[in-house]
């Protein structure tokens, strides 16, 4: 597979030259003593926060007075919706890092936040038909609340399928990054569609500008919810990217055995070693 | 440095573009995008008889009628948006949600008659969500009727069920 | 409840992929971790040329 050896090869030579603010964390060695020291405070509270908020919004939480007990979907759709805009934000601005600083670990986390991505975002869809069928009356209708949530669950797989698409990786990461941050667009027209058109889904319940319309006793659980499964996200991916790290560092370490053990054979075939 | 920030305004460019681009389309589609029609767009722009629209709109109280027709439900009901009102005839069951003063879709054509004859009839559910105890409280409280319109903003539930409640506790004495 | 199967659906489908990504996760860096520990050590000794162990 050969991936991203010549990439953090590359890094601590990049570093000392620009001494770049990004390029500081940029080092591999510096992001897996961070994500180690980080990774119990972002496991914990999200395994503790989401099933309290679960727990909290199944059992606890008062069925509401038009639709019943269906409103429960809610504490799972929501935080789901949530979490499918702002890791596109998150592989947008990796995309960015990648295109403009060339930043390598970047590269890695967009490759890690494709999928998780694109888990969440078929999460929120699914859930939302459930919640769909018995309250409107339809599993899917092609309002622009719904359809601009499936061009993002789109845009999640041509991403994860084109930042693996080409031998080189460097290239798949450049095209990748192109498409994560062109796709950028979509998110501020999934946040508006419910504003700027009539659609079927209703608007948003909870908005920076106005006090939520909700009761407190279902916002509760639905803002423990949201912060739980923020933290499950932000735990798995850290995991994710110390072990695509690791991964990395396995493969520089043995195509660097295999270059010394070609050297000693006094063959001197550079191709073996670079890739 | 200076191709960096040559690649930074490159990406910011084709952004601002992209971006232009898709402002324009989305607003050169908007009336393409919108998923329903008001009644009073259905009465200015009348649509051809066999076209399938969309109207969406509040069902006005008191306007349900529903019979039964062998096993199947038949029901009739006015939806308007504020300004007009166009009357909706359904065979079939209605989704749970439906009540007088829920906003609906149906999905159907105009009559000759400009009556409309819906295949389906989906309820639209507002951003509002409140338990059963508190909205019965604002009803008894005469301050909410969910057949006419929305309930109040949240943040003033708790003083007006308050004020419910307490008229609760000094009714039965007058009830009796 | 009401409309109780759609609602363990919903829940049972986001529990169920929590669990997946999370222990799939756990298990890729534990494995990560294991094989560069694994590489790591041999190299680190022929560097120190046979010398002591690493702490």
């Amino acid at each position: 597979m050969g991936r991203n050896e010549t990439v953090l090869n590359a890094t601590p030579s990049l570093a000392a030259r620009t001494g770049n603010f990004f390029h500081r964390y940029a080092n591999p060695g510096r992001f897996l003593r961070l994500g180690a020291r980080l990774q119990p405070w972002l496991t914990w509270p999200a395994i503790v926060l989401s099933i309290a908020g679960i727990v909290w919004g199944l059992f606890l939480s008062p069925a509401d007075w038009q639709q019943g007990d269906s409103v429960r979907i809610m504490y799972v759709h929501v935080p789901a919706a949530w979490l499918a805009s702002s890791g596109y934000m998150g592989l947008a601005v990796c995309s960015l890092l990648s295109l403009v600083w060339r930043h390598p670990l970047a590269d890695l986390a967009a490759v890690e936040i494709g999928p998780v991505g694109a888990s969440v975002t078929a999460i929120c869809l699914a859930t939302g038909s459930l919640w769909g069928k018995p309250m409107w009356g339809t599993w899917w209708v092609w309002d622009a609340r719904l359809t601009s949530v499936l061009v993002l669950f789109f845009l999640y797989l041509g991403h994860i399928a084109l930042i693996r698409a080409f031998d080189e990786p460097q290239r798949g990461y450049r095209a990748a990054a192109i498409l994560g941050l062109a796709g950028a667009v979509d998110l501020p027209i999934i946040k508006f569609s419910v504003q700027w058109w009539n659609t079927l889904h209703q608007p948003d319940s909870i908005t920076l500008t106005a006090a939520p319309t909700m009761s407190t006793n279902m916002l509760w659980p639905l803002l423990v919810c949201t912060v739980g499964f923020t933290f499950g996200f932000a735990a798995i991916l850290v995991a994710r990217l110390r072990a695509a790290v690791m991964e990395s560092r396995v493969r520089t370490a043995l195509a660097m055995r295999r270059g010394r053990a070609e050297a000693q054979d006094s063959e001197p075939d550079l191709s073996g070693a670079v890739a | 440095m200076t191709r960096k920030s040559r690649r930074l305004w490159l990406v910011g460019g084709c952004l601002i573009g992209l971006g232009t681009a898709t402002a324009l389309t989305l607003s050169a589609f908007s009336s393409n995008i919108v998923f329903f029609m008001a009644p009073s767009q259905v009465h200015a722009h009348p649509p051809a008889a066999d076209r399938t629209i969309r109207l969406g709109g509040m069902v006005v109280a008191g306007s349900v009628r529903q019979q039964k027709n062998g096993d199947t439900p038949v029901s009739q009901f006015d939806v308007t948006d504020g300004q007009d009102a166009v009357t909706v005839h359904y065979e079939g069951i209605l989704p749970d949600l439906f009540r007088e003063g829920q906003s609906v879709v149906a999905i159907g054509s105009v009559l000759a008659d400009g009556s409309f004859r819906a295949s389906e009839v989906l309820a639209k559910h507002d951003e509002t969500y409140m338990p059963k105890e508190v909205a019965e409280a604002l009803r008894r409280s005469g301050k909410w009727d969910p057949r006419y319109g929305k309930a109040p903003d949240a943040a003033s539930w708790n003083s007006m069920t308050k004020s419910a409640t307490s008229q609760d506790k000094a009714a039965p004495q007058h009830g009796s | 409840m009401t409309h109780l199967p759609y609602i363990v659906a919903a829940y049972g489908m986001t529990i169920g992929l929590a669990v997946i990504l999370g222990t799939s996760a756990a298990l890729r860096l534990r494995r990560a971790r294991a094989r560069l520990a694994a590489i790591e050590r041999p190299s680190r000794a022929d560097s120190r040329a046979g010398g002591a162990s690493a702490p």
